[in-house]
């Protein structure tokens, strides 16, 4: 497992950015190639004449998949560090909607209106301009449509564990599902360009046959990597999410009976102080009984003194939802166990912010004769009900 | 190369020197598998189209975009509205994009649009599908390539719902606009 590099720690901020420009010139590059600078090339989509769009997507998301799959199949890539965006069922659902008209009317979604200014088209840079109106736009007209924004959550929330199958079972049926479409949007625009007396796009039988072809062979293969032994380890996919200290004290005093605490330091360092409640594992601890004894309904939050790099296997085994808490005991002690300082500039959202933080800090420094949150450690309590293996994601 | 000076004529398809679909697709797709193995996540556009706007009006009005509920998490004492990978990434998209037009000898000044289509009435729809768009991206945290693409290859529930929805929208509302392309 050493991949992804940044997650392991390879280069810093300065350098990601560097690499962010490059993997960007290879994105607008290839999008150019496509044809995706000139609207018509992308709207053709909507008319069915040429249907680009769907087939440049799904080939570049299958090649990702099964190349993800595969590579965490053999043991490189730990997917419990690849970022899923979070899932918010309906903002996202009719921000889709929004969205796919917005495209057709202007002609362009927001990465080909970049690169359609790079090709010096104008009615890119027009759309370009309405986007940022329109992001403007959203943050003004914030307040109203706060809670719509923030319905349907349900975390980050992947297909795999949604239906609790390894991520290369739905690779593979997202290849199968992507050479349909393939071949359907092939006939649609037969018939549509037909119609409208254009010329079909052909490709031709040798490129159909090695992509298809390929993207079968790769999900084949990241199938049968399932039945390697290095595999295993990985196969069920966890994905912990991250939690900022702040939000985590906030959990802690509202809902401390959601949470359990683990402390991933050594025990000599734990033992100078840990966050209320915590019980103390550290990561080369072969003994996973421990999680496995602990009730999944509650969400395991993790930590180390500063940011955790992968989730050690132990922790793995947790059957519920697990997440590490973002920069570990550093940042714990940083923004709640330290003072926070009066801002600069009052704004409403940084007094409010200021407060809140104030009241975090007296709260667990103890200061108020707060009893801190007492997490009961009983794992004999649980060891009868076997947590569900791999699921959970 | 370059214009002299804008043509403003709708210009023929130049298909001679396009990727095959799947191709260009598979490319696509090793570039944002590179950029889920180097960095752990992947491609966007509209994340950074945003912060420029913040930024921009966070030069006019600093006070009104700081008290604002929603871009405080983008301005604020510690934080560089531009400091940011997703800025850096689509930077990279225009340059890539300038490059690629460049050497395909497709760079020109034009504006696409139907043979049936005014100047004026292209720009209009061009600005109001924008500004449908930046609300929408906002709304649903992402945009074709941040959410359709990346989310869908991470295989994310929402990512998924959203690119159906994607083309649901696009279908709903092609008849409309029929003579602005064809």
């Amino acid at each position: 497992m050493t991949l992804p590099l940044f997650s392991h720690g390879a280069f810093g901020h300065a350098v990601g950015l560097l690499v962010g420009t490059l993997i960007g010139m290879g994105f607008g590059f290839a999008l150019e190639r496509a044809g995706f600078g000139r609207a018509r090339n992308l709207v053709a989509q909507f008319y069915l004449t040429d249907m680009r769009v769907l087939k440049v997507m799904f080939s570049a998301i299958v090649t990702s998949l099964v190349g993800m799959a595969l590579l965490s199949g053999i043991g490189l890539l730990d997917l419990s560090l690849i970022t899923v965006p979070e899932t918010f069922l309906w903002p996202q659902l009719v921000g889709g909607l929004i969205l796919g008209a917005g495209f057709v009317v202007s002609g362009y979604c927001p990465g080909t209106a970049v690169v359609a200014i790079g090709s010096g088209n104008l009615d890119g840079g027009v759309a370009l301009a309405g986007m940022l109106l329109g992001s403007l736009s959203f943050g003004f007209g914030f307040g109203p449509i706060e809670s719509f924004y923030r319905s349907g959550a349900m975390d980050r929330v992947r297909l795999s564990g949604l239906l609790g199958v390894p991520v290369s079972v739905i690779a593979a049926a997202v290849v199968a599902m992507a050479i349909g479409a393939f071949v359907g949007a092939e006939k649609v625009e037969r018939i549509f360009s037909a119609r409208a007396g254009e010329p079909a796009p052909a490709s031709s039988r040798r490129i159909r046959r090695g992509v298809f072809g390929g993207f079968a062979a790769v999900a084949t293969l990241s199938l049968v990597a399932l039945a390697l032994p290095v595999a295993k380890g990985s196969a069920p996919v966890r994905s912990a999410g991250r939690l900022d200290a702040v939000t985590l004290a906030r959990q802690l005093v509202e809902a401390p009976q959601n949470l359990w605490l683990l402390d991933l330091r050594p025990p000599e360092v734990a033992s100078r102080g840990t966050l209320p409640g915590a019980i103390v594992m550290p990561p080369e601890d072969t003994n996973t009984s421990i999680v496995e004894a602990l009730s999944p309904t509650r969400k395991l939050v993790v930590y180390g003194q500063s940011d955790l790099g992968a989730l050690p296997q132990g922790v793995e085994r947790f059957g519920g939802e697990i997440a590490v808490l973002a920069g570990g005991y550093d940042a714990w002690k940083a923004s709640i166990l330290t003072a926070p300082l009066p801002p600069a500039s009052p704004t409403p959202a940084l007094v409010a912010e200021f407060r809140l933080k104030t009241a975090l800090h007296s709260r667990f420094t103890g200061a108020a004769a707060a009893e801190p949150p007492k997490l009961e450690t009983r794992p004999a309590a649980y060891g009868a009900s076997t947590p569900p293996k791999g699921g959970g994601c | 190369m370059l214009q002299a000076r804008p043509t403003f004529r709708s210009a023929p398809p130049a298909e001679r020197l396009l990727w095959n679909p799947y191709m260009a697709g598979v490319v696509i797709g090793l570039v944002l598998l590179a950029s889920f193995l180097v960095m752990g996540f992947g491609l966007g556009a509209s994340g950074a189209i945003t912060r420029l706007a913040v930024g921009a009006a966070h030069l006019v009005a600093p006070k009104t975009i700081e008290a604002n509920a929603y871009f405080a998490q983008y301005v604020g004492p510690g934080k560089h509205v531009l400091d940011d990978w997703l800025v850096f990434e689509v930077l990279g998209v225009f340059l890539g994009g300038v490059l690629g037009a460049y050497s395909a000898g497709r760079m020109r000044l034009a504006v696409e649009r139907g043979p049936n289509a005014s100047l004026r009435k292209r720009f209009a729809l061009a600005l109001a599908g924008g500004l449908l768009m930046g609300i929408a991206a906002r709304l649903a945290r992402g945009c074709t390539s941040g959410e359709a693409l990346t989310g869908g290859a991470a295989l994310s529930l929402g990512s998924w719902v959203f690119m159906m929805a994607v083309f649901t929208g696009g279908y709903l509302v092609a008849r409309l606009v029929r003579r602005q392309w064809r």
